[in-house]
C-alpha cells in the first residue's frame, strides 16, 4: 500500500534534511545529508533514500525552507516556500503548543524565535559574523583533528571550563590556540568554547528580548551536549531539546504542506532524482537592476528562475 | 567646453537636481541609485570602517573622475553625524589618489556657497533653475506616494515599477516648471490605470531610518520593491519636498510635519536631537502606532551612530505602544537573501497579530 503524505524539505547552509509526514502527522521518514556544497544533489540523493526506504509514496503537498528554499522549490516543485524562522516555530509549536523561546542554531545562522500564546511575536538572526554557529564548530573540530561528534562528547567531560573570547572566532580561535599551548586539558577548552559561543549568542542575537521557559534548542548545534550544557548553565532552566531537533525545520515545513491542504500539487515526482539538472546564471540587462538569474533546467526545459526582483522571471 | 558637475545620489531625487543643473548650462553626471561597480570603488578606496553611504558617494565620485568630470557636489553640514566631515574626507581621499574631481559643499561660506561662485550662474536662470527642481521634487514625492498605493495592490506583478521608471524618464525629459506642473497633474490618472485589486486590505508599514539607505535602491537592497511585491504598503517618510520644508521652512508639496512639531511628538522619548534623522524614526514611530499602522521597519548602514543611539528607544515605543519594529542594518553584502528572509519572517508575525485582532473585531459585533 502506497504511504501518503506531506513533504518538508529544508536546504540549509550545510545540510540537506528530509521529512515525511503521513495524514495523520506521524513521521514515516526522515533524513539528513550534509549538502557540502551542492544542493540540488543533495536534494536529489534525499529523494533516493526517501525511494529506496519506502518504495511507494503518494505526495500530497510540499513544502520547502531554509537558505536554499526558492531552488529546492523550482526543482522539486513546491506548493509552498517558507522562510525558515517560521517552519522552525511552527515545528516547535507541534511538539510543544507551551513553548515561549525557540533557539535555532544552524551552520550559517543562529536565530531565537519568540514565541507568546502559540504564535511568534519577535525574532532575531545574527547579523554579519558566523562566531557561534556550526560552521565554527566545524572547523575547530577540524582543526583538532576530531569529528564533530568526538567535539560534543569530550566536551562535556570538562570539569573546569576555561575561559575563551566568544565575541568573534578569530578572538576565539587565538584564545583557545594560547589555553592548549599553556597546557590546559582539551575538554576543558572545548567545554569553554561552548560557554563563549552560547554567551556570544545570548548577548548578541538575544539582545533587547526576554528569554522566558520553556526554551527549545534545535537546529544542527543541538546535538552538540556541550553547547546544550551552556544554555542551560547561562540561562539557568533546562533546555528541551525536541524529538526531531536535526530536522526541525524540515518537520515545520512539512507541517506547514499540510496545513496549505494543496487540491492539486506541484509536486515533480520522485523522479526528479534521476533527471539532470543544471542551473545557468546570467545577468538580467533589461533595466538598470541588472539582476543576477539563476534559471533551472531540467533537461532542456527551463522549470524555474530566481534572483529577478521585478517578476519577469 | 564646459564643466562638468557630479551629483550625490539622493534615489529618485537625483532626477529633480540633476535638472536644476542642466538647465543652467552644466553637464550633470548622475544616476537614481549606486552601481555595484561605483560600489566596489568605494569600498576600496574607503577606510573599512566607515560607513555604507560614505563608500557609494566616494565610489560614485571616483567613477565621474574616470569619466573626466571636473567636479563633484556633496551635501554636508547637515546634522550631527559624522556626514559633516565627509565632504572633507572625500576630498582627501580623492586628492590622494591623484584624482582632479574637485568636490564641492552646499554649506555657506560667506553669502555664497562656494560652489556658486565656481559656476557662478546669472540670477534669473538660477532662481528659475531652483523652481524646476522644487516643482520636480513635488513630482517625485507624489510619485513615490503612488508607487507605494499601487504597488501594494497591483493585479500585474511588476506594472507599478514599470511606470514608475517610465515617469522618471519622462520627468527627466522635461524642461520648463510650468510643464512640470502640467505633468504632476497627470500623475494620478495614468497610476489609476493599473489594475489593482479591490477587496485586499495590505499591511501598512512606515519606513524610517538613515536616508540614503531610505532611498538608494543598491543599498537597501530594493527593499521598498521587494515589500511592495510581498503585498506591503509602505509609507518612506523620507520625502526631500517635506525636508526641504523643514529645513528652509518653505512648503515644498506634501509637508506632513515640521521638525518642531516632529520634536515635541519625539520628547516624551527624546530629548534632544542626537543627529541625522533619528529624532524623526522616534517621532515616525510613534504618529504611525497612533494611526494604526501594522508595522515599522527601521533601517540604517551598519554602524551609523544616530539611528544605533534611538534603537533602544525605538524598542521601548514598540513595547509601550504595541507595534512592532523590524530592524535592519545594511553593509556590504550583495545578497539580499538575509533580507527576504527576515521580511517574510515578519509578515508572518503581522499576518498573525491582523488574524486575531480581526477576529475581536467580529466577536464585538
Amino acid at each position: 500500500m502506497s504511504i501518503r503524505g506531506y513533504l518538508g524539505i529544508d536546504v540549509g547552509s550545510i545540510s540537506t534534511n528530509f521529512v515525511l509526514l503521513d495524514e495523520h502527522k506521524k513521521l514515516r521518514f526522515t533524513s539528513y545529508v550534509r549538502a557540502s556544497g551542492s544542493p540540488i544533489e543533495s536534494v536529489q540523493l534525499c529523494m533516493k533514500q526517501m525511494v529506496h526506504e519506502l518504495t511507494d509514496i503518494e505526495v500530497l503537498g510540499v513544502c520547502t525552507t531554509g537558505s536554499g528554499r526558492e531552488l529546492a522549490g523550482a526543482v522539486v516543485g513546491a506548493d509552498v516556500v517558507k522562510n525558515e524562522i517560521s517552519a522552525h516555530a511552527r515545528g516547535a509549536l507541534e511538539l510543544h503548543p507551551d513553548v515561549q523561546t525557540v533557539i535555532e542554531i544552524g551552520g550559517q545562522d543562529s536565530k531565537v524565535t519568540i514565541l507568546r500564546d502559540g504564535a511568534v511575536v519577535d525574532f532575531a538572526m545574527n547579523l554579519v559574523c558566523a562566531a557561534g554557529t556550526g560552521s565554527f564548530l566545524d572547523s575547530q573540530a577540524r582543526r583538532l583533528n576530531m569529528s564533530i561528534e568526538e567535539l560534543s562528547e569530550k566536551s562535556v567531560t570538562s570539569t573546569d571550563p576555561t575561559a575563551i573570547a566568544g565575541r568573534c572566532t578569530v578572538f576565539a580561535e587565538s584564545d583557545m590556540i594560547h589555553k592548549q599551548q599553556i597546557g590546559v586539558p582539551q575538554p576543558d577548552i572545548l567545554m569553554g568554547l561552548c560557554h563563549a559561543l552560547a554567551r556570544n549568542f545570548l548577548t548578541n542575537v538575544c539582545r533587547g528580548k526576554e528569554i522566558l521557559p520553556p526554551v527549545m534548542l534545535q537546529g544542527g548545534v543541538s546535538a552538540n551536549l556541550g553547547i546544550r550544557r551552556a544554555f542551560e548553565e547561562a540561562l539557568h532552566t533546562q533546555v528541551i531539546i525536541p524529538k526531531y531537533h536535526m530536522v526541525m525545520g524540515a518537520f515545520g515545513a512539512a507541517l506547514l504542506a499540510m496545513d496549505a491542504l494543496p487540491s492539486q500539487t506541484k509536486f515533480r515526482g520522485v523522479n526528479v532524482s534521476e533527471h539532470h539538472i543544471r542551473t545557468r546564471l546570467f545577468i538580467c540587462e533589461d533595466c538598470p537592476n541588472n539582476c543576477e538569474i539563476i534559471e533551472i533546467c531540467d533537461d532542456d526545459t527551463v522549470v524555474g528562475a530566481t534572483g529577478g526582483r521585478c517578476g519577469k522571471w | 567646453m564646459n564643466e562638468r558637475l557630479a551629483i550625490p545620489n539622493l534615489g529618485n531625487y537625483t532626477v529633480a537636481l540633476a535638472s536644476a543643473v542642466t538647465s543652467l548650462g552644466i553637464e550633470a553626471w548622475w544616476s537614481t541609485s549606486t552601481n555595484a561597480h561605483a560600489m566596489e570603488l568605494g569600498k576600496a578606496a574607503a577606510p573599512e570602517s566607515l560607513c555604507l553611504p560614505f563608500k557609494a558617494h566616494l565610489g560614485h565620485f571616483i567613477e565621474a573622475d574616470n569619466a573626466g568630470v571636473e567636479n563633484a557636489l556633496m551635501v554636508n553640514s547637515v546634522g550631527t553625524c559624522r556626514l559633516r566631515y565627509y565632504r572633507g574626507m572625500i576630498e582627501e581621499i580623492l586628492r590622494d589618489m591623484g584624482r582632479s574631481i574637485r568636490v564641492w559643499g552646499l554649506g555657506f561660506d560667506g553669502i555664497k556657497p562656494p560652489l556658486i561662485r565656481h559656476f557662478d550662474p546669472p540670477a534669473i536662470p538660477f532662481v528659475r533653475a531652483v523652481l524646476l527642481a522644487i516643482e520636480k521634487i513635488k513630482v517625485v514625492d507624489t510619485l513615490e506616494i503612488n508607487t507605494a498605493y499601487t504597488r501594494a495592490r497591483e493585479v500585474h506583478v511588476g506594472e507599478t515599477s514599470a511606470l514608475m521608471e517610465r515617469c522618471l524618464r519622462e520627468l527627466a525629459g522635461i524642461n520648463t516648471p510650468k510643464e512640470v506642473k502640467r505633468y504632476h497633474r497627470e500623475i494620478a490618472a495614468r497610476f489609476q490605470q493599473i489594475e489593482i485589486r479591490q477587496d485586499v486590505r495590505p499591511l501598512k508599514i512606515g519606513l524610517i531610518g538613515e536616508v540614503s539607505v531610505l532611498r538608494d535602491k543598491l543599498l537597501n537592497q530594493n527593499l521598498e520593491q521587494t515589500m511592495g511585491h510581498m503585498g506591503i504598503e509602505i509609507t518612506n517618510f523620507f520625502l526631500l519636498g517635506a525636508e526641504l520644508g523643514n529645513i528652509f521652512g518653505i512648503r515644498v508639496g506634501n509637508k506632513k510635519h515640521t521638525r518642531k512639531e516632529l520634536a515635541k511628538v519625539a520628547k516624551p522619548y527624546l530629548e534632544c536631537s542626537v543627529g541625522g534623522h533619528a529624532m524623526d524614526s522616534v517621532a515616525h514611530t510613534i504618529f504611525c502606532a497612533d494611526q494604526g499602522y501594522d508595522a515599522m521597519v527601521h533601517v540604517c548602514p551598519s554602524g551609523c551612530m544616530p539611528e544605533i543611539s534611538v534603537r533602544p528607544i525605538l524598542r521601548r515605543i514598540s513595547e509601550e505602544k504595541d507595534i512592532p519594529v523590524l530592524y535592519l542594518s545594511f553593509d556590504e553584502h550583495t545578497s539580499p537573501v538575509g533580507v527576504v528572509t527576515r521580511l517574510e519572517a515578519f509578515v508572518d508575525i503581522l499576518r498573525q497579530r491582523r488574524r486575531r485582532t480581526v477576529h475581536v473585531d467580529f466577536a464585538g459585533g
